[in-house]
């Protein structure tokens, strides 16, 4: 144990010896450190994948084309549905499943964010994003599930698949982009197949796990009832899987909402559209309300699909299951009152359904019974049982015929817009010139740069490459393994040969400092966050704000802000990666048994001594899960930041978009993916020490 | 078969039939596709374009909001888009590959020039020039005040917004270098990324040095005063200023042969940038609706548009 310990402090020391004589070194070099030609040059990664690109345009659109011409009569029909249909129906048929799933809570919750897109006049725009997305979802969930069943079946296909899904995830969306508009069209079809190019990992991923996760004991005792392996699939192990399969769908919804903005570019229509507009005409206001509709739509579709997802009784009929208020206010007396108001009513609404579905349970059940007595008395039954359901079905039947027989509801009334555009552009404007707040943004910005950005960044580009892939390629292969240590330093050879490792040297020091401010703030906030609820149910709804609002909304302040350079671009990658920081420090400490914290204070530790010897320690792994997240989230953000002045590999895949080079594009987009490659491995690979080292 | 089954088939079996029937419903015929430009100018030419071609020629436009770039581009040559209005020739570097006027394959073809002239040089804010630098006029006073510009990442050298992407060719840095200006320039990635900033600097009344063009909206919005540069000159490019940017309406090749009515509409046209002028400020200073506007003006304007309906 201890000459382990001696090893570990001595290695650190070394680590931390070589670090510094490098720095000195470094610093006294002027040259920045270059990939040599020999090998770059005969590297042509960006014409291979150009010819290719143009032997598939000539040989497969064709067929391409054949796939989005369904896809895009599929998306206009819903499309045309959602937008065509009252907009208090379609309000129904979100609130209504909230309801069922979700409560009185959630419920209110579909009511505010759909009455939100047609206060501030994006109904239209939120229906045909919500199209977008279902159909989406839907294609990836059915291929998704298909290919997660595959990989349950075969270890093979798993580890053939497993690197594909984290390129698929990874790679920069910008890449894809131009070559979707030749092989699939405008608008729809290339937005959507993008989308499920990003979006459909999670599905595979989870129904996979669902599968593999199945007890031996359940498997084995329907084997010995004679199950043959399709009955097996189809009877015991997705059904078992589906918790496992709608949290992967959850996952999907969340990034197919992510990639709405994206698909603006080639022409698809929708909020994101809004969005863009609002953006590039300089309206803050305007693009924050399209930016908040797509973070009500988010919310609404994460909790309704975790909801969903969890599994349930049966939905009660007669007892109120609509708790609006946290349970632990049962004993202050204004919210028993509330409730008890709330209960009436639902009461009310439940009894008259009660009657109504009772009535259409015995019509149906006399029709059936034509058929049999038994026959008619199931069907009474069937109805009879699923009073939400068949009320709402009748809710929803009664508001239909209002609109075609009775007067109409129509679109969302004009009476009832509010606006906030005016107030955001005044309060962004009153800040960009209020002195304090421009001290402040100076002041900032200076100390990132200067004492972190700049430093980190120019001894990444000084060190030599070979010291770079060396240094990584130990540390790869120490904490992962042999393999992954020699695949490190290929994937970093890679980089260099395709003449990005300027740029792939500046992306990493923008992650890493990204990263390092995050935690800087996220930790703190993470462990108040722990230790008061208060606080972290003000900050939740804040949190989900950050992680759905499209980044370009927040690009434009920021930049007016602290203006175009690298430092707004890690401003912009700290909002957007800071949240899983802040959640799972929180989730770490508030997971520690209570136990644990008692016995520490009982030895007369004090507050901070406790945090800082009992609670960080255990709530370590969860942290380090953060940091990994983090740092996935951070290398996705490159890709967004070149808007605003940040440079990198990001800047290189957008370049390459407006210039139509997808073998340039492809090939920083790769970078990317071998920078995410190895640093998620390396993140995931601590974690797993530290859960080692605290025995779990 | 039970009854949990039978619902949920006799659902999912509604959905297939409205799927079929929705399948089965082909597209009506005379339509074309542009995108939306996503500057006002360009909206507006478009917009102009679009009502004469629905109003007098019956076409049916349908428009995509769409960002200007090399996705365009793919999409006309592609088909999935038949024209797009007020190509800047200095911001559409896939012209090189697409338009055989420039030596690309001809799968883009130029319908004919939109006459609105852009021109594009370096501007500062008015309020730097009265209230510090009176006599700075060209580029050859920049180095009197880059202190001014500077900021951390510049060192002592001033800093310039500049062509927010290399895709656009601008050779900003090539251009400072070579004309002596001890400016950095520094890329934003998007027009919108420059304007942000400009109207933030604008609003705390700090000096800057930005790259723009003209007729464009910020100029509405800041007030801005160009910086001479040397006259253009290809044999010095980039040691000298922009040429003048004869914007043309351009198209899918297969759709100016198919529709020679509305190909010749969009090569004739002839707006000016004053009547285009008018227009932009009435859309993003009076904040009006685009579509009321350009109908009141081609009302107004019945003698000038007429004539590019001839063939």
């Amino acid at each position: 144990m201890s000459l382990t310990r001696n090893l570990k402090v001595g290695f650190v020391a070394l680590c931390l010896a070589g670090f510094v004589v490098s720095l000195a070194v470094v610093s006294n070099v002027e040259e920045v450190s270059s990939f040599p030609e020999s090998i770059s040059e005969p590297f042509e990664f960006e014409q291979w994948v150009n010819d290719a690109e143009d032997w598939l345009k000539k040989n497969f659109r064709w067929f391409t084309r054949l796939i989005a011409g369904g896809i895009e009569e599929a998306l206009y029909f819903v499309e045309d549905f959602l937008a065509d249909s009252p907009w208090l129906f379609i309000l129904m048929l979100l609130v209504l499943p909230a309801l069922a799933y979700g409560g009185l809570p959630l419920a209110i919750l579909a009511l505010v964010g759909g009455m939100f897109w047609g206060a501030v006049g994006m109904w239209e725009a939120s229906m045909q994003t919500l199209a977008l997305m279902g159909m989406s979802v839907i294609l990836s969930v059915i291929f998704g599930v298909m290919l997660g069943i595959l990989c349950s079946q075969s270890d093979r296909f798993e580890a053939i698949l497993r690197p594909v899904l984290d390129t698929m995830q990874t790679m920069p969306a910008f890449v894809y982009l131009l070559p979707a508009v030749f092989f699939f069209g405008i608008g729809g079809p290339p937005a959507i197949m993008a989308t499920m190019i990003y979006a459909l990992p999670p599905v595979v991923r989870l129904t996979n796990l669902g599968i593999r996760q199945i007890s031996h004991e359940t498997i084995e005792a329907a084997s010995s009832f004679g199950a043959t392996r399709v009955q097996m699939l189809f009877k015991v192990q997705i059904p078992m899987s589906l918790p496992s399969i709608m949290l992967g769908i959850n996952q999907t919804i969340m990034m197919a909402l992510g990639l709405v903005v994206l698909a603006t570019f080639i022409g698809a229509e929708g909020l994101g559209a809004e969005v863009w507009k609002a953006i590039s005409k300089l309206k803050v206001g305007w693009s924050l309300e399209g930016g908040l509709c797509i973070v009500f739509m988010a919310i609404l579709f994460d909790r309704l699909s975790l909801a969903m997802g969890r599994p349930k009784d049966r939905i009660p009929v007669n007892s109120i299951p609509f708790h609006l208020l946290p349970q632990s206010w049962d004993a202050r007396p204004w919210a028993v009152a509330v409730e008890r108001v709330i209960g009436m009513f639902w009461n009310a609404v439940a009894s008259l359904f009660g009657l109504l579905v009772n009535g259409l349970a015995r019509a149906a059940g006399k029709v059936a019974g034509v058929f049999g007595r038994y026959r008619g008395r199931q069907v009474h039954a069937f109805i009879a049982n699923r009073l939400f359901l068949f009320g709402s079905l009748l809710f929803l039947v009664a508001m239909l015929l209002y609109e075609w027989l009775g007067p109409g509801i129509g679109a969302y009334p004009e009476s009832m817009r509010i606006g906030i555009r005016k107030p955001i552009d005044e309060a962004v404007m009153w800040l960009t010139v209020n002195p304090a707040f421009t001290a402040f943004t100076k002041g900032m910005r200076s100390v990132i740069y200067l004492y972190m950005l700049h430093p980190l960044d120019t001894y990444l580009t000084h060190l030599p490459w070979y010291v770079v892939v060396i240094v990584l390629g130990i540390v790869s292969w120490v904490s992962v393994g042999r393999n992954f240590g020699m695949a490190c330093i290929a994937l970093l050879i890679f980089i260099g040969a395709v003449d990005l490792w300027a740029e792939a040297m500046l992306t990493l020091s923008s992650v890493l400092v990204s990263v390092m401010i995050c935690f800087l703030f996220g930790l703190p906030l993470g462990i108040a966050a722990a230790t008061s609820r208060r606080f972290d149910m003000l900050l939740r709804p804040v949190l989900d704000a950050m992680q759905t609002m499209p980044s370009f909304v927040y690009l434009i302040p920021v930049l007016m802000f602290f203006g175009g350079n690298i430092v707004s671009a890690v401003i912009a990658t700290v909002v957007y990666a800071m949240p899983p920081v802040i959640r799972l420090t929180t989730l770490g400490i508030s997971q520690i048994p209570v136990t644990y914290t008692e016995v520490s204070s009982s030895f007369g530790g004090t507050t901070l001594q406790t945090l800082r010897k009992v609670r960080l320690p255990m709530a370590l792994p969860s942290i380090m899960l953060g940091l990994n997240q983090a740092v996935m989230m951070a290398l996705a953000m490159q890709v967004v930041t070149p808007l605003i002045g940040g440079g990198g590999l990001g800047r290189e895949v957008f370049n390459a978009l407006n210039t139509s080079n997808t073998g340039y594009g492809l090939a920083a987009g790769t970078g990317i993916v071998l920078l995410a490659i190895i640093l998620d491995r390396l993140s995931q690979a601590w974690t797993q020490t530290q859960r080692k080292a605290l025995g779990g | 078969m039970d009854l949990n089954t039978l619902f949920k088939s006799f659902l999912g079996s509604i959905f297939a039939v409205m799927f079929l029937g929705s399948a089965v419903t082909a597209n009506a015929g005379g339509q074309l596709t542009s995108p939306i430009p996503d500057w006002t100018g360009g909206a507006v030419t478009c917009k102009v374009a679009q009502l004469i071609l629905e109003n007098e020629l019956d076409y049916e436009v349908k428009t995509v909001s769409m960002p200007a770039g090399a996705n365009v581009w793919e999409a006309l040559a592609a088909g999935d888009m038949d024209y797009a209005c007020e190509g800047w020739p200095s911001y559409n570097s896939s012209k090189e590959i697409m338009m055989k006027e420039y030596g690309g394959d001809g799968s883009v073809v130029k319908l004919g020039n939109v006459g609105v002239i852009g021109n594009s040089t370096y501007y500062v804010p008015r309020y730097f020039i009265d209230e510090v630098a009176p006599d700075l006029k060209s580029y050859a006073q920049l180095n009197q005040y880059k202190e001014h510009f500077a900021t951390l990442e510049t060192g002592g050298k001033g800093r310039l917004i500049a062509c927010p992407t290399p895709a656009w060719e601008c050779d900003d840095q090539k251009r400072l270098d070579l004309l002596g200006v001890d400016f950095v320039a520094v890329e934003l990635g998007t027009e919108a990324a420059s304007w942000a900033e400009a109207q933030g600097a604008y609003a705390r009344k700090e000096p800057f040095l930005l790259y723009a063009w003209e007729p464009h909206w910020i100029h509405a919005a800041l007030d801005l005063v160009p910086i001479e540069l040397p006259a253009h000159d290809l044999e010095k490019w980039p040691a000298t200023g922009w040429a003048e940017d004869v914007t043309w309406n351009y198209g899918n090749p297969d759709f100016a042969k198919e529709n020679p009515d509305a190909a010749a509409l969009l090569g004739n046209m002839n707006l000016t940038n004053s009547e285009q002028a008018k227009m932009i400020l009435a859309v993003d200073e009076d904040g009006r609706d685009i579509d009321e506007v350009v109908a009141e003006w081609l009302a107004a304007n019945e003698d000038i548009w007429r004539l590019w309906l001839q063939q």
